[in-house]
């Protein structure tokens, strides 16, 4: 029997949760997706869980992805983390990679998030 | 006006511009699951006010569009717009979600989800830009737009009579016979700012330091 993964998905586009969500679930229906429109949000959520990985945009209000991605990865060493995001600038991967996190590019689509949640399935 | 560029500039920055769009092509294919042309750029200077009349009188009349724009600072400032026909917004975020919204609930996102569309083609655009110059840009968040090309122009910031130099695209999709556009206003001190880093992308491929 598949172990159910818990997947937090961290976009401003209601848009780009949802088409995230429908993917995921597309593939693997008994999984968990949680949504954050913000970075802060997503701060606030993994207080009461601890999810596989989490995908996250860059380009948000507040705080915004990147400092959020860095304050996830320091609170979640063990949980799969990728920037997910319409910014493909050099400077944005390599920042990524001091980070630790992993870097896909927007527009989501349903190869993309397969890559993103392929290292869940091993 | 004082700005000019030579021909090796000009050239230089129509192909650098052709390659973000290039980028920008490939995201709005991936988005729309459609193949996407799109034209080689053009320049204009021009004053704001023109600009918009160029952008907004492309038929017998001025029409609505709807215009997603963001504002880039860093090695050089530009607001960059995206443009369509406003009666064909609905139809272009069908296409980029399918059938994995509802159709009651998708109007309702129409205009959240075109910001998204501008935010993922302009990045496209302009981040190609940024790794060519080997430079970063910040984006602001994308800001949507609908009304006629003056009332999106004025909404991006200077005078009207402010001359600027308007780099414009117009891409198709094919299948679904949609016009848009993509428009890249900077004013003088910005295009100085471009032409530095025109100049210093050319010393890098051209072997000078």
């Amino acid at each position: 029997m598949e172990s159910v993964k818990q997947i937090l998905v961290v976009d401003d586009s209601r848009v780009s949760r949802l088409m995230a969500r429908q993917y995921i679930l597309s593939m693997h229906a008994g999984w968990l997706v949680e949504e954050a429109a913000s970075g802060e949000e997503a701060l606030q959520k993994i207080e009461g869980y601890t999810p596989d990985l989490i995908l996250i945009d860059v380009n948000m209000p507040g705080m915004g992805g990147l400092a959020a991605a860095e304050q996830l990865r320091a609170r979640l060493p063990h949980t799969h983390i990728s920037l997910l995001t319409a910014n493909v600038q050099t400077a944005t991967r390599n920042r990524a990679a001091e980070i630790g996190v992993a870097f896909m590019e927007k527009p989501i689509t349903e190869a993309r998030v397969a890559q993103l949640i392929a290292p869940l399935e091993a | 006006m004082s700005f000019t560029l030579s021909e090796l500039e000009h050239d230089a920055l129509v192909e650098i511009f052709n390659i973000g769009v290039g980028q920008a092509a490939a995201a709005m294919s991936g988005i729309v699951n459609e193949a996407v042309t799109m034209s080689v750029p053009s320049i204009s200077f021009l004053n704001r006010a023109d600009a918009a009349a160029l952008l907004g009188h492309r038929g017998e009349q001025a029409q609505r569009i709807c215009g997603v724009s963001q504002h880039y600072e860093g090695a050089f400032e530009t607001e960059a717009i995206l443009m369509f026909p406003e009666d064909k917004s609905l139809e272009i975020v069908r296409l980029m979600v399918g059938e994995l919204v509802p159709l009651s609930e998708l109007t309702e996102m129409e205009q959240e989800a075109m910001s998204e569309i501008g935010n993922i083609i302009l990045n496209s655009c302009v981040g190609t830009l940024a790794n060519i110059f080997e430079q970063e840009l910040q984006g602001s968040l994308p800001v949507y737009h609908v009304g006629t090309s003056e009332d999106i122009l004025s909404a991006s910031g200077s005078a009207a009579d402010s001359v600027v130099m308007m780099l414009h695209i117009d891409f198709i999709l094919e299948m679904h016979q949609i016009h848009g556009y993509v428009a890249f206003i900077l004013d003088v001190s910005a295009l100085r700012d471009l032409k530095e880093q025109i100049n210093l992308y050319l010393s890098r491929v051209m072997g000078r330091n």
